[in-house]
């Protein structure tokens, strides 16, 4: 059979959105997939060459809504590194605190999209719920819930109120006993083990050659993450565990990351609990010529950032490298065939930005679109409803 | 399979005991922790007009117009409500020992029409030079200048003339006698440009 | 297990032609500066040789010339390694490392099309992020940008 590729869209009056994964398949099987990217492309990094280096953490922070503490902590890190200087230890605790606090809500948001994605509605709501917990704890200690304005090449902007931390406390330890229910539910559930495991697997070999980064990479036994490998900030002086599974499929994922949020947890209370005196805050002046590199472990995956300076008030050069673009050519490993009712689960358990996976399509070989974005994932939520009747649960 | 459904119901039952966990807004008021970073106000008695805020700000959400033809002298500083984006480096940078401009816990900022809501102004009276009349400073600016060098103020007549008149001691009547009196125009607040030029030339 | 010693030494006596400058600058962080003709050979001597992780590649316009750096990392020695080779402005040009390993596939297609760089021998050059309607032979990242677009808003818009 020939296949022809009709090009529909971006903008068609048929479809809801931008076209974004195209999937060739032959009956059920996914044969290819190709990625386009570049909807939402915004021109940072000309921007932070036009203001000073402190005026720039804030356009930074607002590249990504969800990890809006990993693009500042890498930037800051990397102005330091040009100069370069160590700044003091109570600021380095309070980063810690922020960017913990907020891994475990991002793990959390996961969580619930991941259960809306294979039918389970009831703990998408409820794993929201307990992460506006998490929010009122970042909105004390920052003043939002997000787009926090904390970082500042050389310490922070703002100190942890000493009033807040009983009421901090008393949050963060009201959702452990939730969390241990969730995990018991998720990890005893047959009809999850049957849908997940042995689904998109990426091989060790090919997480290597395609550099992936954080729970996708760890999923498939390659043991690298930044707060172990290259400390930083608090992380050398908290006794935390790196977890690491062997197999690669989706349920490896989501497995690191329900176990991710109990160390996150137990790395803010210590934190909180050990927070020495100081100051906060360097009062840079002057940044000199020369080239820095900072590197950060957000939720999902090594943020990287490298920063030019000439001398003068603004950066000249300011490379920003997000962890989904090492991760997202990995579709081409993962996804192939597999069918698409799968398609996408596995596309979400890189925890790419959400706006991202909806926009998907699938062709036949003939080029004719069969099934658009939401088309997937209802498609997904049937099967679980099928595997259920078949297993006999509920 | 029914252990896992007493797990799931324990969450239920404490849900049905407890009550919704939305409040019922907008029937109740919603009020924010108190380190909220809300809508950034400023405070006529203690800001100085130095434009300090104008400067650093990343979004550029503060201008100023300065209004010296009609009227009493004076300078608008402007705050869009639109652009702004509530970090807080206005009251950082603010020189009034960070009280000209704070962030309150105001979040309820909606409006309708974009061309005369989405400002908030604030007015400050400013000192003209008395021969050119180009802009020096805000009368606050000057004397929050006096008040931190102390006896140094003596040293330039723009500072020591508008310290003694905000404190009411200068007295015309002598003032108009040294004004015929030849090189005269060193006792008169000026610019910096009138400065020099009364200092070095006999104009 | 090398440690960074053995692996600097290593880098220096088997690449001695090539390499133009090393910057030891910390424990941490090294730039090495090497000709644009030995990029292939010295970038899969570190990715597989040295089992390094490729982190990106970044493209920096330096007014007199073009560079672009490649960051490797080695995480068992703490170790950042960033080449650099620096290009001609007028017709910058270089081999391509994605026939090599395939985690520089994409940093490549943004490279050409931001800066204007021909990568020679990529597998499929096409655009990554810039739309349809961009003209062609404007490159954003270049210090003698202009905006090409009439109609694009640059004040509060009000």
């Amino acid at each position: 059979m020939a296949k022809s590729v009709i090009p529909i869209g971006p903008w068609h009056p048929l479809q809801e959105e931008p076209e974004f994964f195209t999937l060739t398949v032959d009956g059920e099987t996914v044969e290819d997939i190709d990625v386009s990217v570049g909807y939402n492309h915004r021109g940072i990094e000309k921007l932070s060459e036009m203001k000073s280096f402190d005026q720039a953490t804030f356009v930074i922070e607002r590249i990504c809504g969800i990890c809006s503490t990993s693009h500042p902590f890498a930037y800051t890190m990397a102005v330091e590194d040009v100069i370069p200087v160590e700044v003091p230890d109570r600021a380095k605790y309070i980063r810690t605190i922020v960017a913990e606090t907020e891994r475990i809500h991002s793990h959390l948001l996961w969580l619930g999209l991941a259960g809306h994605f294979l039918g389970y509605n009831t703990i998408y709501h409820w794993v929201w719920k307990l992460r506006e917990e998490i929010l009122d704890v970042l909105e004390m200690l920052t003043g939002n819930r997000q787009n926090y304005a904390m970082f500042k090449p050389g310490g922070v902007r703002r100190d942890v109120n000493t009033d807040n931390v009983p009421l901090i406390l008393k949050k963060i330890d009201g959702i452990i006993p939730t969390v241990n229910r969730l995990k018991k539910a998720i990890l005893d559930d047959p009809v999850l083990h049957a849908r997940l495991k042995g689904i998109g697997i990426l091989t060790k070999e090919e997480a290597i050659d395609y550099s992936a980064l954080g729970p996708t990479a760890r999923a498939s036994g390659v043991a690298k993450d930044v707060r172990k490998d290259a400390p930083y900030g608090a992380y050398d002086k908290v006794d935390w565990d790196m977890i690491v599974t062997e197999n690669g499929d989706v349920w490896d994922k989501a497995v690191i990351r329900i176990l991710e949020t109990y160390e996150s947890i137990k790395i803010v209370k210590t934190c909180i609990a050990e927070l020495p005196g100081g100051e906060i805050d360097l009062n840079i002046k002057d940044i000199p010529p020369g080239e820095g590199i900072g590197a950060h472990e957000a939720p999902r995956g090594e943020t990287f950032h490298y920063v030019r300076s000439d001398g003068t008030n603004r950066p000249a050069r300011h490379k920003v490298r997000a962890p989904t673009f090492m991760n997202l050519p990995t579709y081409k490993a993962t996804v192939i065939g597999e069918t698409i009712s799968d398609a996408s689960i596995i596309l979400a358990a890189i925890d790419p930005c959400y706006c991202c996976t909806e926009r998907m399509a699938v062709r036949d070989m003939e080029g004719k679109r069969l099934f658009g974005g939401p088309d997937l994932v209802k498609l997904s939520q049937e099967k679980t409803a099928q595997l259920k009747r078949e297993m006999g649960v509920q | 399979m029914k252990l896992p459904k007493v797990r799931e119901l324990v969450e239920a039952i404490k849900a049905l005991v407890v009550g919704p966990y939305t409040s019922k807004f907008p029937f109740e008021p919603h009020v924010p922790y108190k380190s909220f970073r809300g809508q950034p106000k400023y405070d006529s008695d203690k800001c100085v007009g130095c434009l300090a805020c104008e400067q650093v700000c990343p979004a550029e959400a503060i201008g100023h117009e300065d209004i010296t033809d009609s009227g009493e002298p004076k300078r608008v500083l402007y705050h869009y409500t639109d652009t702004c984006i509530y970090c807080g480096t206005c009251e950082e940078a603010c020189i009034a020992d960070n009280e000209g401009i704070k962030l309150s816990n105001d979040w309820e900022l909606a409006f309708f029409d974009r061309k005369t809501e989405s400002f908030e102004t604030i007015e400050k009276e400013l000192q003209l030079c008395e021969i050119c009349g180009d802009v020096i400073a805000c009368k606050d600016h000057l004397q929050w200048i006096t008040e931190r060098i102390g006896e140094l103020t003596f040293s330039s007549p723009t500072l020591y003339y508008s310290r003694l008149k905000e404190l009411g001691v200068v007295d015309e009547n002598i003032v108009s006698a040294l004004r015929d009196s030849g090189r005269s125009d060193r006792f008169k607040i000026l610019c910096a440009r009138c400065r020099r030029e009364t200092t070095l030339t006999t104009q | 297990m090398r440690t960074r010693e053995q692996v600097l030494k290593d880098l220096q006596t088997r690449f001695k032609d090539d390499i133009v400058d090393l910057l030891d600058k910390s424990p941490k962080r090294v730039y090495m500066e090497i000709k644009p003709e030995a990029i292939v050979r010295i970038g899969s001597y570190i990715f597989k040789d040295l089992e390094a992780r490729f982190n990106i590649a970044s493209g920096v316009d330096a007014r007199s010339h073009i560079e672009i750096l490649y960051h490797f990392s080695l995480e068992y020695i703490n170790l950042l390694i960033s080449l650099r080779v620096k290009l001609d402005r007028e017709k910058p040009s270089i081999d391509s490392l994605a026939n090599s390993f395939k985690a520089v596939n994409w940093v490549e297609r943004e490279m050409s099309e931001l800066l204007g760089i021909e990568f020679k021998g990529h597998p499929e050059m096409k655009r990554l992020l810039l739309p349809e309607e961009w003209p062609e032979g404007v490159y954003p990242l270049r210090a003698d940008y202009e905006e090409w677009d009439k109609n694009a808003i640059r004040d509060r818009g009000v």
